[in-house]
């Protein structure tokens, strides 16, 4: 054990290393030129994840208001509960907070902390939407408000899953969407960005998707698929405006998916408009920021915006989810199971 | 009689060290980094995805579907025309034969495995970047990255492989071992162990063409080491894109139906 006041050194000493990372990571300095690829385009390229913003809110915490960013003081208690995040995963035991202390009492096991990953660099964002100023989702349609809390009703009057498609698709393996790939989760949040003349493709960890995304000249995209013609991952277009890729999706299917998390919460319509803009700030760091259009769902566009970011010696690992989906046959008997249980009981 | 059999060694010799005929009169284009390029959405145009070896027309496992669900003619894409089988690794590959409806990794959505996945009746997209050269297959959501630096170990048994790239000329050449030994070849059952080792080698002949051969090893299912070999054909349509086949969904009746509540 440590004496406690070695403690807080050490404490103090990560949170400034840690202040100091994150401002060097977000601000370019001023002598710092984006890598270009030998055929001209702004470089993206590498290995990114998004881990440095696990534990920032998705809609933001009411008592911050209209602030985008945490005080210092605010900052610190993060940055502490980082730190005891992540010095707990380092030494095998489980961290007495976030995500563990939320699971503390309830009646299932949490997962064991070596499965998680934690920011390596605190964030200052008080949450991860930027935009409304209040940092929330905006209100939704009264259509959507319906459709959202039918789908919370009917989930309501069936106590155990009676198939898999009572599991939603995240469980399935099938997908997190564009929205739910990128957004920071437990583990697998990398990000592999290649680059060839004419192409961006990104590729996601988590569910091994693919996103090939044909660039073309600003101003000048060639059309979308026909609208008879739509995937889960959509019909990505992309352009450059200066070291920015945009890129702009459509096509896809809707009233599946949602906009959160995993491709949880809110489910988004087929009228779904995604644009994305991922832009070089440092040598480790691309923010990355994407605008939702939906208006047969939200009665205003939003846009989610946070740094990805390199971390030494992150690899990609085939993810192979539905192949290892052991949970889905355990679920589906269990609760067959329990259902045989009860209608002998009774 | 001795001068013949020189003429035929000398015949022979000449056969082996010239290059095959389609590679004498093409340069391919070059890709940004002075290799050949090889981008582009490729297909195979064959059966071998039914049955690597020759097969007769004959019926499907599903009779549900008709005519649609039946297995075309084909020839072998083996050289030689026959997997060498070790006997009891040939007895298996019959057993997976009579369980292909349900036992198929392809019936099931899992990812395809190499060689397959650049045979089966997909399109597939290969990019390549100053990163490495990515594979994006339509089915299942599947890709592989090839490494182009310094040859990497497998860390971990999976279904794609561990990926490491070279250039032979204008010949990409990926060496691929590390898999996970539950990948088939084709509908028929063939397979291999863990110990697989695929050696693949992707040569353009032409704008339209790629010729692939792929050569396996796995000394505990077969008892010397075999190649496949067929041509891909670029998909030429001008709106060609990949689209998507996510195929879970269509596979979990298959899997899960006996746990649907009754």
């Amino acid at each position: 054990m440590l004496p406690e006041h070695r403690l807080v050194r050490i404490v103090v000493l990560c949170v400034i290393v840690a202040g100091t990372a994150f401002a060097q990571a977000n601000q370019p300095s001023g002598n710092w030129t984006p890598p270009k690829t030998a055929w001209g385009d702004p470089d993206l390229q590498g290995v990114w994840t998004s881990d440095d913003s696990f534990g920032v809110p998705f809609e933001r915490p009411r008592k911050y208001g209209n602030r985008k960013f945490l005080t210092d003081d605010e900052y610190a208690a993060r940055a502490k509960e980082n730190e005891l995040i992540s010095t707990s995963i380092q030494a095998g035991v489980t961290p007495q907070a976030g995500y563990w202390l939320q699971h503390d009492g309830v009646d299932y096991q949490p997962y064991p902390s070596n499965w998680s990953e934690y920011a390596r660099r605190t964030s200052r964002q008080t949450s991860l939407i930027v935009d409304p100023e209040d940092g929330q989702l905006p209100p939704l349609t009264p259509q959507a408000m319906l459709l959202r809390a039918g789908s919370i009703v009917a989930s309501r009057r069936k106590p155990h899953p009676e198939s898999w498609e009572d599991i939603n698709m995240y469980g399935r393996c099938i997908t997190r969407g564009v929205l739910g790939s990128m957004l920071p989760v437990m583990y697998s949040n990398g990000t592999d960005i290649l680059q060839s003349p004419g192409l961006v493709v990104i590729r996601y960890e988590m569910i091994h998707e693919a996103r090939v995304i044909p660039i073309d000249p600003p101003n000048k995209p060639h059309p979308h698929l026909p609208a008879g013609l739509r995937t889960y991952m959509g019909d990505p277009r992309g352009h450059w405006e200066s070291n920015s890729l945009v890129v702009e999706t459509t096509n896809f299917i809707g009233g599946r998916l949602g906009v959160g998390t995993n491709g949880d919460g809110v489910s988004y319509s087929e009228d779904l408009r995604l644009v994305e803009r991922f832009t070089r700030t440092s040598d480790r760091s691309i923010q990355y920021e994407v605008t939702v259009f939906d208006p047969k769902t939200f009665t205003a566009s939003w846009t989610v915006a946070f740094p990805i970011t390199q971390e030494p010696g992150y690899q990609i690992f085939e993810y192979a989810c539905h192949e290892g989906n052991y949970s889905m046959s355990n679920i589906l008997s269990g609760a067959r199971a329990e259902e045989k249980v009860q209608s002998v009981v009774k | 009689m001795q001068n013949r059999s020189i003429s035929l060694i000398a015949g022979a010799t000449l056969l082996f060290v010239l290059p095959p005929l389609w590679a004498q009169n093409y340069v391919a284009p070059r890709a940004a980094d002075g290799h050949a390029d090889l981008s582009g959405i490729w297909e195979a145009l064959n059966t071998a995805n039914w049955d690597l070896e020759d097969h007769s027309p004959q019926a499907g496992p599903m009779w549900q579907t008709g005519a649609i669900g039946a297995e075309p003619a084909g020839q072998s894409v083996v050289e030689d025309g026959v997997i060498p089988y070790l006997p009891a690794a040939l007895e298996e590959k019959k057993i997976n034969f009579a369980n292909r409806r349900t036992n198929d990794p392809e019936a099931k959505c899992y990812m395809p495995g190499i060689p397959r996945a650049n045979y089966m009746p997909y399109p597939f997209q290969i990019v390549q970047s100053p990163r490495g050269v990515l594979f994006v297959y339509e089915y299942g959501s599947a890709n592989r990255f090839v490494n182009m630096g310094k040859p990497v170990k497998p860390v971990s048994d999976t279904w794609m492989g561990t990926n490491n790239g070279h250039w032979e000329g204008d010949t990409l050449v990926v060496d691929a071992t590390g898999f996970n030994g539950l990948a088939w070849f084709d509908r028929a059952g063939d397979f291999a162990s863990d110990k697989l080792h695929v050696v693949e080698r992707f040569t353009r002949t032409d704008r339209e063409h790629l010729q692939y051969e792929a050569a396996m090893e796995d000394p505990s299912v077969f008892s010397r080491p075999w190649k496949i070999s067929m041509p891909l054909y670029r998909r030429v349509e001008r709106n060609a894109q990949l689209l998507e086949f996510k195929c879970v969904e269509f596979a979990e009746e298959l899997l899960y139906g006996q746990y649907r509540k009754k």
